[in-house]
């Protein structure tokens, strides 16, 4: 029984959320039964000239009509053209892919830390948990963004039913600055048995990783490299361990525990 | 009828004449996860060395239009981890399992081909002479004697098939393959990968930490296939054509134009599935054009007079 599936899909639906952001739905990715918070999966953009397959982690699953949901902003050549993608579109989709977050212990307080475009991963965590019935009052999702606008699908995050705190650079809504300093203040003031979940831009993933040191906080990080393959043949996307040696970031991640990697 | 897809290199019997390249299926262990291996009739290591090997820094692969730059400087587990792990993972299937061989110089070659002697599972071994991202590979690939003695050495200590895979960063591509034939190969596999080189306009740093690398993909299909057809005509041992292979039509060209067998390598990385879809269009197109078997189609190219 294979456990990663090839298939040729197609774009049920495409949505813009505003700015250069765009939900993109497809299905059916038949032989799938369920897929993980933090996993991924690749995609061979039809009519484009890149060569690759593009990594985007999975920001929700429906199990009835077996579509996957990603979120994209528009960045370079493959994103170009995903956007001008629309409802009936074939795309090849590859996974899901990755190893994918751990779940927390039932009486820890979790902390959800999403920057930007690393907002998927973080919210199907969330809603993971809340189908294991974990207690939203002890789920806190932190979302940081530029500005009001980049904050996607913030009315869905707050339609969950957990804590839900914003932070924008230019201070349009929630926290003013970047969102670990949202998180730096909250900590100050709650204490007990606490676990972070990350994902978000390289910067903002080491402000998590020396947060969580320096409070003592375990927890895990979601990684994002340029991945050739996806499936951990090419070797491509490999990051650099503190023990040593190098991980390939789409097979034995993308997620990892804080203070596994190099960042 | 069925059409056969089974052939022999060396007394060795393939299944079909889809190999997985070096390099580009690791071990095995995660292609296992998509698709069934013994479907493969073949499948091609990662390059082995006498020392694991942790490869290059980031950022080892580039792409580029049609392929991508790779300089991952043969990561790999080392031949003692190979042997006790790996391997025994590939024995599972019904495959043909080649084992690539790299070594900085010829003794290390002798010594790890000696040690797989040992292991009735390593069904045939590919010296990688041609290995861009290494220096001493290249010393090897681009000098006819050094090859010649190279293969001559390893055949002394490997009972088995013995191929060669053969650089295309050389002045005649054709001197270097009669000289491993001289020295007792049993077959010849090519090409690796071209030298290649890209550079980021606004850091004007090269994508690559090591600066080069070897180019692969689609890009490189049209320079394979004249290097297989020009070996063809030079030598006797089977050829096993590499380079760019995407489709079962690109199988086909290449068996036309000489090889016995193919290495699909970096269509992998964007279709990890591809040798499924592919020997199913070989079966297609044998049956539609009423050929018995895939061996008819070797070197059967109609040139233009």
């Amino acid at each position: 029984m294979s456990r990663i599936v090839v298939e040729n899909a197609r774009i049920i639906k495409m949505r813009n959320p505003g700015r250069d952001f765009h939900v993109m739905t497809i299905a059916p990715f038949s032989k799938i039964k369920s897929i993980k918070p933090g996993q991924f999966v690749h995609l061979k953009i039809p009519q484009c000239r890149v060569y690759f397959r593009r990594a985007f982690s999975v920001y929700d699953f429906n199990p009835e009509n077996k579509s996957v949901d990603i979120i994209f902003r528009v960045c370079g050549r493959g994103t170009s053209v995903m956007a001008k993608l629309g409802k009936g579109d074939e795309i090849d989709i590859l996974g899901p892919l990755g190893n994918g977050f751990r779940l927390p212990g039932k009486s820890e307080t979790a902390l959800l830390i999403a920057g930007g475009v690393g907002m998927p991963p973080v919210y199907l965590l969330a809603k993971k948990l809340l189908e294991k019935k974990y207690n939203p009052e002890n789920i806190f999702f932190f979302y940081g963004a530029n500005s009001r606008t980049e904050l996607v699908d913030i009315n869905h995050i707050k339609k969950l039913g957990v804590q839900a705190i914003v932070s924008t650079l230019d201070g349009s809504s929630g926290y003013k600055g970047l969102i670990t300093g949202a998180v730096n203040k909250w900590l100050k003031s709650h204490d007990g048995k606490r676990i972070i979940y990350a994902c978000g831009p390289e910067g903002m993933l080491q402000a998590v990783d020396n947060l969580a040191s320096v409070n003592k906080i375990p927890g895990q990080l979601s990684l994002e490299a340029p991945m050739p393959c996806g499936v951990g043949i090419c070797l491509g996307c490999i990051r650099p361990l503190k023990s040593g040696g190098y991980t390939r970031v789409c097979r034995d991640g993308p997620v990892y525990d804080i203070g596994e990697v190099l960042l | 009828m069925t059409p056969d897809l089974s052939l022999e290199i060396a007394g060795i019997k393939f299944n079909n004449p889809i190999m997985t390249a070096s390099g580009t299926c690791g071990y095995g262990e995660e292609l296992a996860d998509i698709f069934d291996l013994s479907l493969l009739g073949g499948i091609v290591t990662k390059s082995i060395t006498v020392q694991p090997r942790e490869g290059h820094p980031p950022p080892r692969t580039a792409e580029c239009e049609s392929g991508m730059l790779n300089a991952i400087g043969l990561a790999n587990v080392g031949v003692d981890k190979f042997i006790d792990e790996k391997l025994k993972f590939l024995e599972k299937y019904d495959t043909r399992v080649i084992v690539n061989v790299a070594g900085a110089r010829l003794s290390e070659y002798v010594d790890i081909c000696s040690r797989l002697n040992y292991c009735p599972r390593a069904d045939m071994v590919e010296l990688n002479f041609s290995c861009p991202n290494v220096e001493a590979g290249m010393e090897i690939a681009t000098d006819a004697a050094l090859a010649e003695k190279a293969v001559a050495e390893v055949k002394k200590v490997f009972p088995g098939p013995v191929m060669a895979k053969l650089s295309p960063n050389v002045t005649d591509i054709t001197a270097i393959a009669s000289a491993c034939e001289q020295g007792g190969a049993d077959a010849v596999s090519l090409i690796n990968t071209l030298v290649g080189m890209t550079v980021d306009i606004e850091t004007r740093q090269p994508r690559l930490t090591n600066n080069t690398g070897g180019l692969s993909g689609p890009a490189i299909k049209p320079v394979a296939l004249a290097a297989v057809h020009k070996v063809y005509n030079k030598v006797r041992i089977p050829i096993v054509g590499i380079g760019g292979i995407s489709n079962y039509r690109d199988v086909i060209e290449f068996m036309l134009c000489g090889a016995s067998a193919v290495q699909i390598g970096t269509a992998l990385f964007v279709e990890p599935d591809a040798p499924v879809k592919i020997i199913k269009g070989l079966k297609k197109y044998l049956s539609q054009h009423k050929l018995g078997s895939i061996k008819e189609l070797t070197g059967q190219v109609r040139l233009h007079k």
